[in-house]
């Protein structure tokens, strides 16, 4: 098991120490001012909103899709498994072309409709969803397909409805899985960028923000926000691995 | 009150074929046979819960029918009380009217102490009594019960089914349960049916079926330990170096199936109006509850149960010489 530890500790270390480097990087009283800087502190805001958002939609109509994926036998559903994969495999810059090309001004949507998602919230949430909702319908899909189909059997034998059934004993007995996949799910969206970047690069998110002070003012600019970034996320997922924890 | 009839149904590898069914309102009907012969399956088609590919299944009433699975499946994010009531809330029935039915139903099932508790700390027995507290709490015509023994010990195995013969009588309601257990069946049952493979091999009142088994397949099941096949000439089969008069005159091939405790045992011919009698040695003294199985060569293997008095009286041994004696109604004869 020594052959284990040594694995682990490396792995563990090859994830700390660039976070931990850039981390004493930053002094506090610069960190300070980052955080009090209003643009620094609205494209944080803006990027869990967006997440969250995401996340949200995502709960809404995943879970019915990760209960039909782990319950019913159909012709295609191996090849809907794979298309709800695909987020996931492709270059993210290629999702966001392949969103612009559905959502952008030049677009039948746009066309017909007159409504635009590019350069808006509503956009920036739609890039973070497309890339990162597998997270969340595999985990949920794999939650069902743990639950023994004869609870739900039990509950319609004794008298209660699909829709009760799937509200009182299915989706009760999938939140640890539904929730660990929404984490999953909020962080890639928060963390995302190449899809974000094409179908809105405004209003500016913070991996946005990262690049764009990179880009144009180089490291010393660049890592304050991504300090703040990374804390900000820290305590969020901290707190909600807890709740997950206290619920188990 | 349940009638199935030419019910199919194919699930892939396995299939229920050509299923008629009959069981009448207030009978303890027991469903047996080995495992993977589809009883399970039956049962929830009984309730409603699996569709037939082809058939028909009448009278069954969903909104006054209870289901206990084998593992109880009791839901693990709700605590006794609440599983007791989920049928109850489900039908919207008044707070208070919820709150007393269960009480009496845990109390009547030695659960009052529990019912704050999560389910997943219970005992198997205690989970079983919720589940049969679940189970009635909707006061169903009909209660399916699969397999509710079948994790149990011997101690409470028995508790459970004298509960259910109890609960059975109480509430006058028909009970179909599921076993694999034919001593089970026995004492429950007003009438078993037998499935092998998907099929129903024999329907009857439990005696019937372990008197008169209707195929090989059901006499072995039904535990009879001697099975012998051949031709039948004038009255007889030839097992081993024995020529056994059988209930059948003449069969080009038939099978005889004997129990093993209907052979007698014994140091001398013994003055009967038995006509088969056979000599033989002891090859192996086998202990069970009852007392022992001796196995004896005469030609062919027999299998002959004993009590452990005579066990003991007869002092026998691995390689004494006895003779076995066998009436010819205790032989049961299938040409299937």
């Amino acid at each position: 098991m020594g052959v284990f530890s040594v694995f682990g500790f490396a792995l563990v270390l090859l994830i700390a120490v660039p976070l931990l480097r850039m981390l004493l990087t930053v002094d506090a009283s610069e960190l300070s001012r980052t955080a009090a800087d209003s643009e620094v502190r609205s494209a944080i805001m803006l990027t869990l909103r967006a997440s969250l958002w995401a996340t949200l939609a995502a709960l809404v109509m995943g879970i019915p899709l990760a209960w039909i994926l782990a319950r019913r036998n159909f012709p295609g559903r191996r090849v809907l498994e794979g298309i709800i994969d695909l987020p996931v495999i492709i270059p993210h810059t290629a999702a966001g072309i392949a969103l612009l090309s559905v959502w952008g001004r030049q677009s039948f949507f746009h066309r017909v409709s007159g409504i635009s998602v590019v350069g808006t919230e509503a956009g920036i949430s739609l890039a973070m969803f497309f890339v990162s909702v597998p997270f969340l319908v595999n985990a949920a899909k794999s939650g069902f397909r743990m639950v023994d189909e004869r609870y739900e059997k039990t509950a319609r034998s004794l008298g209660a409805g699909p829709w009760k059934t799937f509200f009182s004993v299915s989706l009760p007995m999938v939140r640890k899985s539904i929730l660990s996949g929404s984490i999953m799910m909020l962080g890639r969206g928060i963390s995302e960028f190449g899809a974000v970047v094409i179908l809105a690069y405004h209003p500016m998110t913070a991996p946005v923000m990262i690049f764009e002070r990179f880009q144009n003012f180089g490291l010393k600019y660049a890592l304050p926000v991504t300090v703040l970034l990374i804390l900000i996320s820290l305590v969020v997922f901290i707190s909600l691995r807890l709740v997950e924890e206290r619920r188990r | 009150m349940i009638r199935m009839q030419g019910v199919t149904r194919n699930l892939g590898g396995f299939s229920l074929q050509d299923i008629d069914l009959c069981v009448e309102e207030g009978e303890f009907f027991v469903l047996m046979g080995p495992s993977g012969a589809g009883k399970t399956l039956l049962l929830e088609l009984m309730a409603g819960l699996a569709s037939p590919d082809s058939g028909r299944v009448n009278g069954v009433d969903d909104r006054a029918l209870g289901f206990i699975y084998q593992d109880y499946m009791l839901f693990p994010h709700m605590d006794v009380f609440k599983n007791i009531a989920y049928g109850l809330k489900v039908r919207k029935i008044d707070k208070k009217e919820i709150r007393e039915r269960v009480h009496g139903l845990a109390e009547e099932l030695h659960l009052l102490h529990l019912l704050r508790r999560d389910v997943r700390t219970l005992s198997g027995g205690e989970k079983q009594r919720v589940a049969i507290a679940r189970a009635l709490a909707i006061r169903p015509r009909l209660l399916l019960l699969d397999e509710p023994t079948a994790a149990l010990d011997r101690a409470n195995r028995l508790r459970t089914q004298k509960l259910l013969r109890r609960l059975h009588s109480l509430t006058g309601a028909t009970f179909v349960q599921v076993t694999h257990d034919f001593e089970e069946a026995l004492s429950l049952a007003d009438r078993v049916a037998l499935m092998m493979d998907g099929r129903l091999i024999q329907t009857g009142p439990p005696d019937e079926i372990l008197t008169r088994p209707a195929s090989r397949e059901v006499a072995d099941f039904m535990g009879y330990r001697n099975i012998f096949s051949g031709p039948v000439r004038g009255g007889k089969m030839r097992v081993g170096n024995w020529d056994i008069q059988v209930p059948l005159q003449e069969s080009e091939f038939a099978y005889a199936a004997i129990r093993a405790e209907d052979i007698l045992v014994s140091r001398s011919v013994l003055d009967s109006s038995a006509r088969n009698h056979v000599k033989g040695r002891i090859s192996a003294v086998m202990g069970n509850s009852a007392g022992a199985e001796v196995l004896v060569d005469a030609g062919v293997e027999l299998v002959v149960g004993i009590t452990r008095t005579s066990l003991d009286e007869m002092g026998i041994r691995v390689g004494d010489e006895v003779i076995l004696t066998l009436k010819v109604s205790a032989i049961r004869c299938f040409e299937h």
